[in-house]
This record gives C-alpha cells, structure tokens and sequence, in this order.
C-alpha cells in the first residue's frame, strides 16, 4: 500500500494531508518531507485523518520531526488520528511530548 | 568454449528436427537446451547468433534482407546479453552478501544469548523468532544475589543490523547494573540515559522490565513505552492488564517512569510480549487484544516452554508463516 | 608492430555513429564475425558516449595489432574531462544501472578481451582490445 502526501497553507499553519499506510517503505519520503516542512514553516499540523496504520517507523519519524522543531522552537502538532494510530503514541508515551488533538477518532472505513 | 561448440550443432540439429516434424518434443528438447545455456552462461545474443548460423546452412538461399535483418537483431540483443552477465555477478554478490548476513545473525545470538534461570517457585518460558535473520526483539534474565528473578522484554524501533548494535549495547548496560535488587524505574531511567547519549537520531527502544521477588511473590514492572503485559489470574480465568506509563528509551534524558507492583498467587502467570504479536496482522485487519488473549489461554496448563511454544505456533500459522515482525513471548508461571 | 589505422573526434552525439562505423569497417576487414562485430561496437558506442557526456570532448583512435598468430584491433578513447576520481568504482557491477549510462565500463570489459583504464585530473584514456579468433 502506499502513502500519499499532500501539504497546504491554511492561513499561518502548514497541513500536512496524509492518507495511506505509514510502514518501513513509505516512512522514507514522509520522513523527507515532514522535517522539510518542520524546519522552514513556524506551524505544521500533520492530519493523519487517512492515515488506517502505521508501525514503529512512523514514530521514528514523527520523533525527528518533534526534535527539529525544538530546535527551531516551531510548533508541530498532530491531528485527526484514527483510533489505532493514536494508540501507539499513548503507548509509547509520546503523546505526553507531541502536541495531539486529543479528539480521537474511530475508524473511517 | 567446447561446450558451446557441441551445442551450436545440437541447436542446427534441434531447429532442423522442428522444422521437419512441427513436433511437440522437439519443443520441449529445446526449452531443456534453453535452461543448459543458461547454466553455460551463454547470453541471448549468442544464442541468436547460433539461430542465423544454423538457418545459413538449413537455406542455402536465404533472402539477404533475412540475414541483414539477423546482424539487426544481434546488435539490439548485445545490450541483453550484457545485463544478464551484469544480473550473474550481482546474483553471486548476493549470495556472498547473505552468507555475511547469516554469520552476523549468528554471532548476535551468542553474543545476547541469556540463560534462563532456574527455579523450583516459578516456571519461565521463552519463545522468540526474528521475522528476518536478525532479530529487533531481545530479552534478557538477571538473577540477583538475593536469588529474585530480573525481566526484560524490549523492540528496537529500525530492524536490521543497527538495531543488533543497539542490543548489544543494552545489555552490556544491563549487567553492569548492581547485583543488588534492582527495581524497575531505576533500570529503565539509567537505560534511557545510556541509550539517549549512545544512539543516533532515529533510533529508540521499548521495554518494559519486571522484578519478580521469589519470596513474596510480588511483580514490580515498569514500562518504557512498551506494549502493555498481562497476569493471567487462576482464580477468575481471566487475564489482567499490566501497563505503567513511561516514555520510549532515548527520546528525552529526563523521564520519569511510573512503576507498579501486583501479587502473583498460585497457578497465576505473567505474559510479556512484543507487538509481533500484538499486531498480528491476518488478511487486512488486525489481531485484537482479546483474540490474542483467547489463544494463550488455551493452552493454560502447559508448561510455561509449552505455552509460549505453541502460541507462536499459533500465531505463525495465522500469518501464513511469513512474519512481518520479530515476535517474543516469555511465560512465567507460579508453580507453588 | 601497431598501426593507427584511423581515428575519430568526438564532439556531438553524432560523432558516436561515426565512430562506429569506422570501427565496423576495420572489424570486417580483421574478419570478425557478426557477434562479434556487434561487440566491438556497441564497445565502442560505450566509450564515445562517455566522452560526449562526461568530457564533451575527445577521440576514438583504431590500431591494428599482432599477437602470436593472431590479429586484434585495438580502440583508444581519450579525453581531457574532469577524470575518474575512483576506477574502482565505476567498474563495479551494478554502479551505471542507476546512473542510466547503458552497459558503463564493466560493460565494455565483458565485450573486449583487454582492458586498461588510465584517469587523472587532465582526463581519461580507454584502451580495450578484441582479437580475432584465427
């Protein structure tokens, strides 16, 4: 499956549209262009409304994205998570260190 | 260079055959040559080459477009030749390359190799197969002076060779820990700052580490971002969710890590996990929770090596034998 | 005992055509045989193309050689480009695929029975020989 990717400017904040699977294959280009966006834009939403799964290689890459946007003290926020996506950053206790809407939704088919 | 020379003339005679008797086996006798050739190395051009020889001295009086058209297709066919004789080298590479593979993996298991201890009060089992030849999954056991029992289960996130290195350097830290009992959230928060100084961006371990006290019977955890555990409890049949809040080791220096304690009585087990098994895929959903439980359940009574073995069976068989990850499952079970 | 027998400016695209026709022609006279011929210039096509992309500038010389009883021709193609930093690593397998230069030099060795590859900062010079099986 693939992972498509889409950004936008929604007045000052950068939206990152994704939809499709994030795994070992597709976390390569997100991962190229989320710290792109991380490091040149103060704001960056990801909405990961499309997003039905992702593994441990997606958190890596949501982690670098985090830690350039200390660096650059920008904001990164994550939004729209579906039910099992959140749950690997509850987990993982990475959402006590992201900015995740915390309205969680269930499953789109 | 003989052998090729004796099968030119087996090709002129194989095409004169054919063109004699339009006769299936002759077909089949030429797929036969087809395979020879390429175990000979000879490339398609040469083949060609052997075609437009044979069909000269088969019609003496071939057109000369028809042979022209021949030294055409030879010259489009040079560059086939090329990359298949570019595919065998690579093949070979590849192969070297495995072998290399296979000694590294090798070497990683003895080198993170643990004994299991031993002990009359509980039952401990293990079961832990890499979905490649290195395995991102590694566990550990650490008897400490007073005789408890110290448990880790950790994933590091990026498979593959650097997660072996990354392994190696946790357990090294792991022994040089005190030999006195070790609770978990000082495990976990001396790890996290091994592992955030040591390792490079993008990589980072869950883990989640129990003491078990072999003469009060209680089950300190503490999690580091891990998959949550489980007691299977003999009294109610029914299985206990055990999780503590902790962030994954390496992303921050200073993290705090919540550690819980629980009583482990007669005929009660411990579960540790990796998400190989937790996000056991089958067809295009996943596993649920209570479907995972429901399985290790069923084989409650087993010896705690039994039941790990034969829930990985089970889990094997429902991914179609090809794991898409590391999967780990340790029982300890209390005897008495 | 050599002899040059003609030699070949590269400068466009077209030149490589050129080339291999001078090439063809020696060959025939040498008296290789299809195959053969369709290897020495795809050899050459190979190494003029790699001046025209790499040094824009350059020549394909031919020479007739004599070995014990037996007779070659030799192709020297050189430049005054930028050079090769790493041989090695362009004469590996696999290293031109990507880069979309055809055959690449491993390629050109496997057509030709001799191969010798000389490059510093002034440029690159290619001697590659077939012989012709007598």
């Amino acid at each position: 499956m693939n992972l498509h990717i889409d950004d936008h400017q929604e007045g000052d904040v950068t939206v990152l549209k994704l939809s499709g699977e994030i795994d070992a294959y597709t976390a390569p280009q997100l991962k190229e262009k989320l710290l792109a966006l991380v490091e040149e834009n103060p704001t960056v939403h990801v909405d990961l409304a499309r997003v039905s799964y992702m593994d441990s290689t997606g958190l890596g890459v949501f982690i670098s994205a985090l830690k350039t946007s200390k660096e650059k003290e920008h904001a990164l926020k994550l939004i729209n998570l579906q039910e099992n996506v959140y749950r690997l950053f509850n987990i993982t206790g990475l959402n006590d260190v992201i900015d995740i809407e915390n309205t969680v939704r269930g499953e789109l088919s | 260079m003989s052998s090729l020379k004796s099968d030119i003339s087996n090709y002129k005679e194989l095409l004169s055959q054919y063109l004699e008797s339009r006769d299936e086996a002759v077909l089949y006798q030429a797929e036969q040559f087809s395979k020879q050739t390429i175990q000979q190395n000879i490339s398609p051009d040469e083949i060609v080459n052997e075609h437009y020889q044979a069909l000269q001295e088969l019609i003496p009086n071939m057109d000369e477009t028809v042979k022209d058209s021949f030294q055409f297709l030879i010259e489009t066919m040079i560059s086939y030749g090329l990359a298949y004789q570019e595919h065998q080298v690579l093949r070979e590479k590849q192969i070297e390359l495995r072998s290399e593979i296979g000694v590294a993996a090798n070497m990683q298991e003895t080198l993170l190799k643990t004994q299991i201890p031993d002990y009359t009060t509980i039952d401990i089992g293990v079961k832990s197969v890499p979905a490649k030849e290195m395995n991102g999954d590694y566990h550990h056991f650490i008897r400490d002076t007073q005789g408890n029992l110290g448990v880790a289960v950790a994933d590091v996130i990026g498979k593959g060779i650097p997660a072996a290195f990354c392994m190696s350097m946790i357990k090294f830290a792991l022994e040089s820990f005190s030999d006195n009992q070790i609770y978990p959230e000082w495990v976990l928060d001396s790890l996290n700052r091994v592992v955030f100084r040591n390792l490079e961006e993008g990589m980072f371990v869950t883990m989640f580490y129990g003491l078990y006290d072999i003469y009060t019977h209680q089950f300190y955890y503490s999690s580091a971002g891990h998959e949550p555990c489980f007691v299977y409890r003999s009294d109610s049949d029914e299985f206990e969710k055990i999780d503590a809040k902790g962030l994954l080791l390496g992303v921050e220096n200073d993290v705090i890590y919540e550690q819980r304690q629980t009583t482990i009585t007669k005929g009660d087990y411990i579960v540790l996990l990796t998400d190989g098994v937790t996000e056991c895929r089958m067809g295009d959903r996943f596993l649920k929770q209570q479907e995972v439980l429901d399985v290790i359940k069923l084989y409650a009574d087993l010896p705690s090596s039994d039941i790990a073995e034969n829930v990985f069976k089970h889990f094997e068989r429902l991914q179609d034998f090809d794991l898409r990850d590391d999967i780990t499952i340790i029982v300890i079970k209390r005897n008495e | 005992m050599e002899k040059t027998l003609s030699s070949v400016i590269i400068k466009k695209e077209w030149d490589i055509v050129g080339a291999r026709q001078a090439g063809r022609k020696i060959a025939i006279d040498l008296g290789f045989g299809s195959v053969d011929q369709a290897r020495i210039t795809t050899a050459i096509s190979e190494l003029a193309r790699n001046i025209y992309l790499y040094a824009k500038h350059g020549e394909i010389t031919f020479e007739k050689v004599y070995g014990v009883r037996k007779v070659g021709i030799k192709i020297i193609a050189s430049d005054r480009g930028p050079g090769i930093r790493e041989i090695s690593s362009v004469m590996k397998d696999g290293y031109s695929t990507s880069g979309g230069l055809g055959a690449g030099l491993p390629g050109v060795k496997r057509l030709m029975d001799e191969f010798d590859i000389q490059s510093d900062d002034h440029g690159t010079k290619v001697t590659v020989i077939k012989w012709a099986r007598q």
